[in-house]
């Protein structure tokens, strides 16, 4: 009789005593956390308080120094075989600040040319997801353009459906608006809400507080390289409990 | 003067075009540009090979291939040949034919040289294209197949066109080794007239002029072509196509 390797777990992502340093230099320092399946969890904090480094160590494009991250009950820092760590990375999708869309490719091969050489999809196929996808985030007139001809709003777009592509159980945002021209954000913005409606499971570091008002189900505040608040967006935004937090929210104000 | 070169023309020309062929080895023209075409056709992969193994975190691939590059690099072509072409034998006590010494000599000086261009390449797409591959599940070769190196090469045809031409011109040191080629075609010549001399290397310049002045035109335009499209690809990173411009013009 066989046992189901992973047990199912309502845990999507669990972060466990979490360090890392950069030479003398703690960026995370004992990062305990959890997000659950379905949850749309939105990290913010002062910039260089390790929010980045945090949400990129979810997916090994940077490494820690103690504690684990498991993702599907599996360990994602533990030693393995380079395959098995690209096979994980490809269920995690990962949305940078500066898009990275790779320029070379039309914006449908953008999307599908890693279900086809990653996972091994028929070319037909996943060209015809990639159409689902693009019109999805509402691009699909754009389908043959290069990612040198769009806006920055709709590259980013471009890149969100580049992520789903590898249809990740978990998509990670660092940051998806900070480099857009402030027209450009809402667009961005409508993606993710629609994404977060449809369930997918969302770990966002964004500044943009109406966002994470409507959509969070729990904020997490970095200071420092610490989670120190851990609330609900109504808890949050009404009463911060940390001094810090509380700086913070009065300094966006304005 | 200008009926000499005529009559030597007519005289020698299928000498200078194919050297002894069949009555010997394929020589002349031909053979000039067969050995320059297989070394640059060597050269390519090689070079790509060199500049991952520079770009590499592992030291022990690293460092065996930077000291091979630069000493390439610091040192005369005539050099390389002559070592090649007296050590080789030495060591590996075989008779090597002088047209693959010095095939080989030339692979691996332009491949040194090419190498830096495709590094070049590579470092100036930055971090964010191998990270974006990362994070979509392809592997370190991957990423390099699909993202990295199309890009980094595509931005390169110019300067591989013009290691084409610097390459034409090296190979008339193979003359120094009585590699068959055009210039040795036309010693050759020369040593059967004797008292026209000028007249033949002129006729040599003028051969040698105007295959590297077509290609390097054809460089030229296929730059300026490539520089406009990558202008209106990404609009954003003009450093991926100044790098191996200026490794172009450096050759020239
Ligand atoms: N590769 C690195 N080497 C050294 N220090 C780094 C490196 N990357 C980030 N840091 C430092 O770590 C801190 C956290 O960075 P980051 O996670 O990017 O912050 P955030 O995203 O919250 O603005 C910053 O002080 C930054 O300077
Ligand atoms: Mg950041």
């Amino acid at each position: 009789m066989t046992l189901p390797v992973s047990p199912h777990d309502a845990r999507a992502i669990r972060i466990s005593h979490v360090s890392k340093q950069y030479g003398d230099y703690q960026v995370l320092k004992n990062i305990d956390a959890e997000v659950t399946r379905g949850e749309v969890v939105v990290i913010c904090g002062p910039s260089g308080s390790g929010k980045s480094t945090l949400i990129r160590t979810i997916n090994r494009l940077e490494e820690i120094n103690s504690g684990s991250i498991s993702f599907d009950g599996q360990d994602i820092h533990a030693p393995m075989k380079t395959r098995e760590l690209n096979r994980l990375r490809s269920r995690i999708g990962f949305v940078f600040q500066s898009f990275n869309l790779f320029p070379h490719l039309s914006v449908v091969e953008n999307v599908s040319m890693s279900p086809v050489r990653v996972k091994g999809i028929a070319r037909d196929v996943a060209h015809d997801q990639a159409l689902r996808l693009l019109d999805r985030v509402g691009l699909a007139d754009k389908a043959n353009a290069y990612p040198g001809q769009l806006s920055g709003g709709q590259q980013q777009r471009v890149a969100i459906a580049r992520a789903l592509a590898m249809e990740p159980p978990v998509m990670l945002f660092d940051e998806p608006t900070s480099a857009l021209d402030p027209e450009m954000v809402g667009e961005v913005l409508a993606v993710m809400k629609s994404l977060a409606a449809d369930g997918m499971t969302m770990l966002c570091v964004t500044h943009e507080m109406g966002f994470a008002r409507d959509v969070a189900d729990r904020i997490w505040f970095i200071d420092a390289g610490q989670i120190i608040e851990m609330a609900t967006p109504e808890e949050f935004f009404t009463n911060p409990r940390h001094p810090r937090a509380q700086r913070f929210l009065a300094d966006l104000r304005h | 003067m200008i009926n000499d070169i005529i009559a030597i023309i007519q005289d020698y020309w299928l000498l200078l075009l194919i050297g002894q062929y069949p009555n010997g080895p394929l020589g002349g023209l031909a053979n000039t540009l067969i050995l320059s075409a297989l070394s640059i056709g060597l050269a390519f992969p090689f070079s790509i090979l060199l500049a991952l193994a520079r770009l590499s975190k592992w030291s022990f691939l690293r460092w065996p291939v930077t000291v091979l590059v630069y000493v390439t690099r610091g040192v005369p072509l005539l050099m390389l040949i002559l070592w090649s072409y007296f050590l080789v034998p030495l060591l590996t006590g075989a008779d090597v034919p002088s047209f693959v010494t010095m095939l080989t000599t030339l692979v691996v000086y332009q491949a040194a040289f090419l190498s830096e261009v495709v590094r070049a390449g590579i470092v100036a797409l930055g971090h964010g294209q191998m990270e974006a591959a990362k994070a979509l599940g392809h592997g370190y070769f991957g990423a390099m197949r699909f993202v990295i190196l199309p890009q980094a090469l595509y931005n390169m045809i110019p300067s591989i066109l013009s290691t084409f031409v610097s390459t034409i011109k090296d190979t008339t040191l193979g003359y120094v080794i009585n590699v068959p080629d055009l210039t040795f075609a036309a010693s050759q010549v020369n040593n059967q007239l004797l008292t026209q001399p000028f007249q033949v290397f002129l006729i040599l310049a003028v051969i040698y002029y105007a295959i590297c002045w077509s290609l390097t035109h054809v460089a030229y335009r296929l730059e300026r072509r490539i520089t406009r499209r990558r202008a209106g690809l990404t609009g954003v990173r003009p450093t991926a196509v100044i790098a191996p411009v200026k490794i172009v013009s450096e050759q020239l």
